[in-house]
């Protein structure tokens, strides 16, 4: 699914990603773990598209080249972010910027559009699963929403697209134990032998609900340590100057 | 530079007048011929030289009368409503079919009472002297109107570096309600110039709501000088959807005279291809307890050029006045421009009175967000603006009009963003 070889990435002439490796299968879930500063947002940041980043290294999704895939075509495309802090979109109601981009990313794949009606059936249907008010649906996007409430419709937005590759930047932080259950039992209820994951934590927290497949800790840019759940755990325990 | 001085045989051209009203006339032809269009040395018109505007575009100014026979128009038919129809200012039709018509008086500009005052606005001096168009509306104590009046007015193809001057006059009696909407339909191919003096007046507890919107780009100029009057208990909004002219100054004057009057004025813009447009208010709060409310919103592409000129005064007797004013722009390109005034002048020390003023490009963080989703960067900013102006629709009750105004909005955006 995704294949990161060797991977550098600077902003403002300054290093931040020094040659990452990651390799992510269909089905797999990854979770990536550093502190602050390692690089972790930078990689999300990277892996959607956003500009500003001097890259070099390899980064293939489903054998393309991402670089050369812009920010819109990598989302109907099947990959998602979401996003550590979802940006306030004045003006613009939350269900019909849904809708929007459903359709766009359906058209693209070559999908029916979905009419008004079987549109609300099934934002009413997602939303119920995640225990989202739908009144939330009707107000202008991430708008006053409190972090619970911003990091959940990101949750909604990645269950209603449906892609393939699915970014999590930092979902969990900020959240409170049942806000963090429901981000939890969205990821576990998506996923399939054909989705992938990559979450980015600072926190054993959210993985022992999702339970990864493998454990990256990134530092300094660079990915110094891999392992399964266990990894985790002893990071929590030791903190990240105990790993090495 | 063309001289743009006036003759005063071009008086006897526009209309035959007495004595007292031709030395009026004659009284302001000499003033503006003194002043000529302001420039940027007139503080008023520091951020839109008129003078340089006018040159640049104007070879002469034509005070000749086109022949406005009744044209045929385009009536909306998203709602129903009562209409009148001004052809190149002039009025040229009625139609109240919705209303008691005892109630309504309606009539074609005649003279007005003359002021002795010497206006600072050459180009009120100009309206003054020249004015021979508009209309006189008005409306009987407790009627409220069963449905909106539609002003269309029309631009023909008979204009080419026309000059009109026109006075418009609505008066609405104590308990009253008029709601209108002012419908720009321009078919004139040539440059031309609208000069527009408008007197608005409301007695006690009248409710006035108006909406201005064009149909279409237009190679008009236009100069608006509104005075609004609110007594006691009235109420007044206001909403300006100015696009697509190549110059338009309107300057709102809001006289707060009764206790407990509001007045309202909410503007949305998007401005290209070398638009310029300027809006300048002036509230007076006159009388205490009173509130004015003022908000406006530019999006500003290639070239154009915005300004919002904003003042509020409040009297020593105007106590406890509520006065909120914010200007807003985005500006998509380097090349456009956006200047903002704000102006509080207080005499009174218990009011609460805020202003704010801010302009920037478009987040680049909410257009990443949105293409991240699969919007296009040009659908992503799009809907930023969409969502930046609708802040202004949303304050349109009626769900019909509200439609009609968004739909309107977003051909204009879609007609600019082709070029």
């Amino acid at each position: 699914m995704l294949e990161i070889k060797n991977l550098k990435a600077s902003i403002n002439n300054k290093d931040i990603l020094k040659g990452l490796n990651i390799s992510i299968k269909p089905g797999e879930l990854h979770a990536i773990m550093g502190p602050n500063g390692s690089g972790k947002s930078t990689l999300a940041n990277v892996l959607s598209g956003k500009e500003g980043y001097k890259i070099s290294g390899e980064l293939l999704y489903q054998g393309k080249n991402l670089e050369e895939i812009s920010i819109d075509e990598r989302a109907q495309q099947g990959i998602f972010l979401a996003f550590q802090y979802p940006t306030e979109i004045p003006g613009v109601n939350t269900s019909n910027f849904l809708r929007t981009s459903l359709n766009k990313v359906r058209k693209s794949q070559g999908k029916e559009e979905l009419d008004a009606l079987k549109f609300i059936k099934m934002i009413k249907d997602k939303s119920k699963e995640l225990g989202i008010d739908e009144k939330m649906l009707s107000r202008q996007l991430n708008v006053g929403f409190s972090g619970g409430e911003k990091k959940k419709n990101e949750i909604l937005q990645m269950k209603i697209l449906d892609p393939n590759l699915i970014i999590l930047d930092e979902t969990d932080s900020g959240l409170d134990i049942d806000a963090l259950k429901i981000v939890a039992d969205g990821v576990n209820s998506s996923r399939n032998d054909k989705k992938s994951f990559l979450v980015i934590t600072h926190y054993q927290r959210l993985l022992n609900y999702i339970n990864p497949d493998h454990v990256h800790i990134l530092s300094d840019g660079k990915i110094v340590k891999s392992g399964t759940m266990k990894l985790a755990e002893d990071l929590e325990r030791t903190g990240y100057k105990g790993i090495n | 530079m063309l001289n743009f001085k006036i003759d005063s045989s071009e008086i006897d051209k526009v209309g035959n007048f007495n004595k007292q009203e031709k030395d009026f006339r004659l009284k302001n032809l000499e003033n503006f011929n003194k002043n000529g269009f302001p420039n940027k040395r007139n503080e008023d018109w520091k951020f839109s030289d008129l003078r340089e505007i006018v040159s640049k575009n104007f070879k002469k100014l034509n005070f000749h009368s086109t022949n406005n026979t009744e044209q045929k128009i385009d009536l909306i038919k998203e709602f129903e409503h009562n209409f009148i129809v001004l052809t190149n200012g002039e009025l040229t039709s009625s139609n109240f079919s919705y209303e008691d018509k005892d109630k309504i008086k309606i009539q074609k500009y005649s003279n007005y009472p003359l002021s002795e005052k010497t206006e600072l606005n050459p180009l009120i001096s100009l309206n003054h002297a020249m004015a021979n168009k508009g209309f006189i509306l008005e409306v009987e104590e407790n009627y409220k109107f069963n449905k909106i009046l539609v002003i269309y007015s029309l631009y023909t193809d008979k204009l080419n570096e026309n000059i009109i001057n026109c006075k418009n006059k609505i008066k609405i009696g104590k308990n009253s309600e008029l709601h209108t909407l002012e419908y720009l339909i321009n078919n004139s191919k040539a440059n031309f110039f609208n000069n527009i003096y408008e007197n608005i007046v409301l007695d006690d507890s009248a409710k006035f709501k108006n909406i201005c919107i064009q149909k279409n780009k237009s190679s008009g100029y236009f100069h608006k000088y509104s005075n609004n009057k609110l007594g006691t208990n009235s109420n007044y909004s206001s909403f300006v959807f100015p696009a697509g002219l190549k110059f338009n100054k309107l300057d709102l004057e809001f006289d707060l005279t009764g206790k407990n009057s509001e007045c309202k004025l909410l503007a949305a813009s998007y401005l290209s291809q070398k638009d310029h447009q300027e809006i300048k208010t002036r509230i007076n709060h006159f009388a205490s307890d009173c509130k004015s409310f003022q908000k406006v919103k530019n999006v500003l592409d290639s070239e154009s050029k915005g300004v919002f000129q904003g003042k509020i005064f409040v009297k020593d007797i105007a106590q406890k006045t509520d006065a909120y004013q914010l200007s807003k722009a985005i500006l998509l390109n380097d090349s456009s421009e956006f200047n903002s005034k704000p102006e509080l002048e207080i005499y009174a020390d218990n009011v609460k009175c805020s202003h704010g003023s801010s302009s920037g490009s478009i987040d680049k963080n909410s257009v990443f967000y949105l293409m991240s989703r699969g919007l296009s960067k040009k659908e992503s900013v799009n809907l930023l603006i969409d969502g930046f102006l609708s802040e202004i629709t949303n304050e349109i009750k009626n769900q019909k009009i509200k439609t009609f105004i968004i739909n309107r909005l977003r051909i204009q955006l879609d007609g600019h963003k082709k070029h």
